[in-house]
């Protein structure tokens, strides 16, 4: 029997026995590690050759990830361990750093019970470092801590065994902060808090190949001491042989993260909004393989032999070839085509998986990123919730007419894959919009297009996504029907910031059941008598009906709530989404018949009202903002705070850290498109930088007419504002 | 002078002498064919048929811009056409308020319309009509099936005994017309046994009158549009006889009172 073919039988083996699974994701800030730590974890589990790990970065398949040297997609790999005896399957998935690739983050949570931190041990904490912690611990993940880069304290730093421990305990106590302000319950009594004396801490060099922790200090006797010798004087392959990475890394794994059966009974509530008396409850607390089947995708990836493949967590039942299962959100069930799951970093076809495992199956053509895949029809999942909406767009077009449905087909699986991405697609133009988290994602895509299908297109310049809101209170408006039959009164204001925020983490919706949406909504801050008649949540607008006891208002809702949406599309400043509005239906005069209160009768009545009931609300323009960190010797401070200043950007903090300066400010995104390069000449190419998208501020108002006429006149707007809009 | 003018159920030829005279004596004649329109004639049959020149106007072109028909009715006499009459279930009233407003005179002549089409055809007496509703399709209502106030009219006239007059939905600008045995199969889920009384075609040389159960009638077809539907209440003795004459109604279902 050939090698991998034995491994195969041992993970399909270690498959049906929960208690010996672990699911975990490798997270950080980027360049600190994961990959090169993934590889290194592989090869030492023998699951790829050793001379691939590492220097290549095995696990960053794609030609462009290669050629940026970053990681772009999630990667799902399974390696078996043994722990004290037994043998461990261990699904891990490694998550890009770039803060574009975020989605991939929050998704591949979903699917994981622990989450490994990688901090670089030179650079410390960085922004995003606090970003992925934050989406382990909302998605109910139990944190652990990787040190990597250990080798540059001692051969680049020459620090001695004080310093080092000294920067290693600050770098404990900064992740051991964001885990205590974010799950303090958790932190406090469950063990979260991570430390080398409970063995939740490891450090070491993911690139030489060698780590310790207090275990693997107690059990092989290595010291500080030691390991600062052993690299001073070359000898670093003794080093990994006595200390490897892999085993210190997935010993620490396999203790101190738990198995599914272990996670599930905690995740489930977290993620799942369903009634927690049902059996299909019962069945994904005990991880029942016998029970209904409940998948969650969170990665869909094209494969050239299999086709369209679906990656998640099977949290009940087991999948088999020739299910028919549900996919929510659409009508009618797939088919199962095959069954996989992961090996060393190749997809494996198998006979089943059983529930707790990480599964990849083919056929489920309906199946987005994020979807629920059931046997029987269910409550869905929690939406993964991005925590950054899409704020910058570039136009697509294809060079050739004969690429045009092509070019659609591939949009439209792109925004499939990558729900991050929001994709417009214009069939009369064929200038269709991708809009995502920032430049570099775009230009992804779009390269991605080009190469992999083989479509040569045009893109335009990015532009910035707007939003419009209200800063103040309407007065009522009356919303006329064409045929004058029906009248709608509604008033628009802002909605409180706390309710926005409770909406966008998704606390609060209208997949709740409503008792539950309404403590939510009261507790974000609304009234209680508001929280009551919410009748609809649309992005973060929230419709309240306080009308009461009309004849055919039930049965014309729908009409109503499909005016409200576009009207909240399509903002009256600019065509650009409303965001933050509470929009009040206070009365309604209907018509008898049906008929003459039909779509083209109700739309364009509530349309239009609510469009004049925002701007009698003084609504504006808002812009995308971003937080921005720049690292640079302290001779070039003056020029990099210079950049975040003169892009309309304000300067928050200057610090020194270590001998760098840290600046840190925040500035509009529109400004800073093309930073990179200026930054580079700013600074002789002396400074690191970081952005961070940090929602969205009213733009100032001598700002507003220009941007909106701006805007208008790209989308061929009318270049005239309605006379009612006299405030800016 | 604006003059709203019924163009009668089914042709040209339909329309009242009244009318035909204020429609070739008008300066400009205008119309709209969105709510209903007329199955045995085109505009340009009528065209021909009157010796005028007619401008439609879609939905918009009454409802949001109805100026240049209330302009010309300023100084020219004005026809407003419409099939059926311009003030039953095709409200214009609007249109005419608007005239008013801008002391603009209006008047109406009327035209038949499917209500007296419905007593008519069917025997069923029009004092023992209640409420009448609109069939709409699925799609034109945003929820499915039947709207709930649809049900409850129904519901509501058969409690009090009375009939109920069901106007299908019609998508002239689609081309889509509303049929009595899609109607009355839509409708067989609430009263399946029911009797219900279809009128097709009214007004034309070959209407069709069939009474029977919904769950029956949902079966048969019925030909060509413009179809509506009657939900009998309690009957009269005279309305009985009527619906087993002129409607072939099985006799187990007539109960007089
Ligand atoms: N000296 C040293 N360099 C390392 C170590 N680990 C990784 N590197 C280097 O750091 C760089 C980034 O490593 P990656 O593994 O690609 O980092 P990553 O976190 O996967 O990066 P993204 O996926 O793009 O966020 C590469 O040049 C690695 O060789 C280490 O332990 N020591
Ligand atoms: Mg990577």
């Amino acid at each position: 029997m050939g090698r991998r073919k034995k491994i195969v039988q041992e993970c399909e083996r270690l498959m049906d026995k929960p208690e010996n699974i672990r699911n975990i994701a490798i997270a950080a800030h980027i360049d600190h590690g994961k990959t090169t730590l993934t590889d290194n974890l592989l090869a030492g589990a023998g699951m790829i050759s050793k001379d691939l790990a590492g220097k290549q970065l095995a696990m960053d398949t794609e030609e462009d990830e290669q050629e940026r040297g970053i990681t772009i997609d999630a990667a799902n790999v399974s390696m078996t361990h043994e722990w004290e005896g037994t043998n461990h399957l261990i699904n891990l998935i490694d998550t890009p750093g770039h803060v574009d690739f975020g989605g991939d983050v929050t998704r591949a949570m979903r699917a994981v019970d622990g989450a490994l931190v990688v901090v670089d041990a030179v650079e410390g904490t960085m922004p995003q470092t606090e970003t992925v912690v934050r989406q382990a611990l909302r998605e109910g993940v139990k944190p652990a801590l990787f040190i990597n880069k250990v080798d540059r304290l001692i051969n680049e730093l020459q620090e001695g065994p004080q310093e080092m421990q000294e920067r290693l305990q600050s770098v404990i106590a900064d992740v051991n902060e964001l885990i205590r302000g974010m799950a303090e319950e958790k932190y406090e009594n469950e063990g979260w808090k991570v430390s080398v004396q409970d063995g939740t801490v490891a450090f070491g060099s993911a690139l030489y190949n060698w780590a310790v922790s207090l275990p693997s200090m107690q059990e092989t006797g290595i010291d500080f001491g030691d390991i600062i010798e052993y690299n001073r004087n070359d000898n670093v392959e003794e080093l990994k042989e006595r200390s490897p990475l892999s085993d210190v890394v997935l010993d620490m794994v396999a203790e101190h993260f738990p198995n599914p059966l272990d996670a599930q009974p905690e995740r489930i509530p977290t993620i799942w909004r369903g009634d927690d008396q049902s059996d299909i409850a019962r069945q994904m607390r005990e991880v029942d393989p016998e029970g209904e089947v409940v998948f969650m995708v969170t990665d869909i990836s094209m494969d050239p032999h299999a086709g369209e493949i679906a990656t998640g967590r099977l949290f009940s039942g087991t999948l088999e070839r020739g299910q028919d299962l549900y996919v929510s959100g659409t009508a009618g069930t797939n088919r199962i085509q095959s069954v996989g799951i992961f090996m060393g970093g190749e997809r494996e076809e198998v006979e089943h998986v059983p529930a707790g495992n990480i599964a990849s199956v083919t056929g489920l053509r309906d199946a987005i990123a994020g979807s629920t895949v059931s046997s029987v029809e269910m409550t869905p999942f929690e939406s993964i919730e991005h925590i950054s909406e899409p704020v910058i767009t570039k136009s697509v077009e294809a060079k050739s007419m004969d690429d045009l449905p092509k070019l659609i087909e591939t949009l439209q699986q792109v925004s499939k894959e990558d729900p991050t991405i929001k994709v417009e697609i214009n069939e009369d133009t064929g200038e269709h919009l991708i809009s995502g988290q920032g430049e570099l994602h775009l230009e992804v895509i779009t390269q991605r297009i080009e190469r992999k299908r083989g479509i040569p297109v045009t893109t335009g310049e990015p532009i910035v996504v707007y939003r419009e809101s209200p800063t103040r209170a309407s007065d009522t408006v009356e919303g006329v029907s064409p045929n004058r039959h029906n009248k709608f009164y509604i008033t628009a204001e802002p909605l409180p910031q706390g309710v926005v925020d409770a909406i966008k983490l998704g606390d609060a919706s209208m997949d709740m059941p409503e008792l539950e949406r309404r403590e939510a909504l009261q507790e974000a801050g609304m009234d209680k008598e508001t929280s009551q008649n919410v009748e609809h949540i649309f992005g973060t607008n929230v419709l309240i009906d306080d009308t009461k006891g009309i004849q055919h208002l039930n049965e014309t809702m729908e009409l109503v709530i499909e005016g409200l949406e576009e009207a909240l599309d399509d903002g009256p400043l600019a065509r650009e989404p409303v965001q933050g509005a509470l929009i009040r239906l206070h009365d309604a005069k209907l018509h008898e018949d049906t008929i003459h209160r039909g779509p083209a009768q109700v739309i364009p009545a509530v349309r239009e009202a609510v469009h004049r009931s925002l701007i009698d609300a003084q609504v504006r323009l808002l812009e995308p903002i971003q937080n921005v960190r720049i690292d640079v010797p302290s001779e070039h401070m003056g020029a990099a705070s210079g950049e975040i200043q003169g892009r309309r950007g304000q300067v928050d903090d200057m610090y020194q850290e270590g001998d760098l300066m840290v600046v840190e400010g925040v500035a509009p995104v529109e400004e800073m498109i093309g930073f990179a390069s200026d930054i580079r000449s700013a600074t002789e190419g002396r400074a690191s930088w970081n952005t961070e998208n940090a929602g969205f501020r009213v733009m100032a108002d001598n700002l507003q007419r220009e941007k909106i006429m701006e805007i208008r006149e790209r989308k061929g707007m009318k270049l005239e504002l309605p006379a009612s809009i006299d405030y800016i | 002078m604006l003059t709203f003018v019924g163009l009668g159920l089914y042709d040209e030829r339909s329309i009242t002498v009244e009318g035909r005279d204020a429609l070739r004596g008008a300066d400009r004649v205008f119309a709209e064919f969105y709510t209903s329109k007329l199955l045995g004639a085109t505009v340009a049959d009528l065209e021909a048929h009157h010796g005028v020149e007619i401008e439609v106007r879609d939905r918009a072109g009454v409802e949001q811009r109805p100026d240049p028909i209330l302009d010309a009715a300023e100084t020219e006499d004005v026809v407003f056409l419409t099939a059926g009459d311009t003030m039953i279930s095709t409200t214009h009233a609007d249109l005419r308020l608007r005239a008013i407003e801008r002391g603009v005179d209006a008047r109406v002549i009327h035209g038949v319309t499917a209500e007296s089409a419905a007593s008519g055809l069917t025997g069923l007496q029009n004092y023992r009509f209640g409420k009448a509703v609109t069939l709409p399709f699925p799609y034109a209502h945003g929820a499915d099936g039947v709207p709930k106030s649809v049900t409850e009219s129904v519901e509501a006239n058969r409690e009090r005994g009375l009939h109920t007059l069901v106007y299908l939905d019609i998508k002239a600008e689609r081309d889509e017309y509303m049929t009595a045995d899609a109607a009355a199969s839509t409708l067989a889920t609430d009263w399946n046994d029911a009797l219900g009384v279809v009128v097709a075609r009214a007004g034309s040389p070959d209407p069709v009158v069939a009474a029977d159960r919904l769950s029956a009638l949902a079966e048969r077809d019925f030909g060509d549009p413009l179809h509506l539907l009657v939900i009998p209440g309690d009957l009269h003795h005279i309305e009985a006889d009527a619906l087993r004459e002129l409607a072939g109604a099985p006799p187990e279902l007539l109960e007089p009172i």
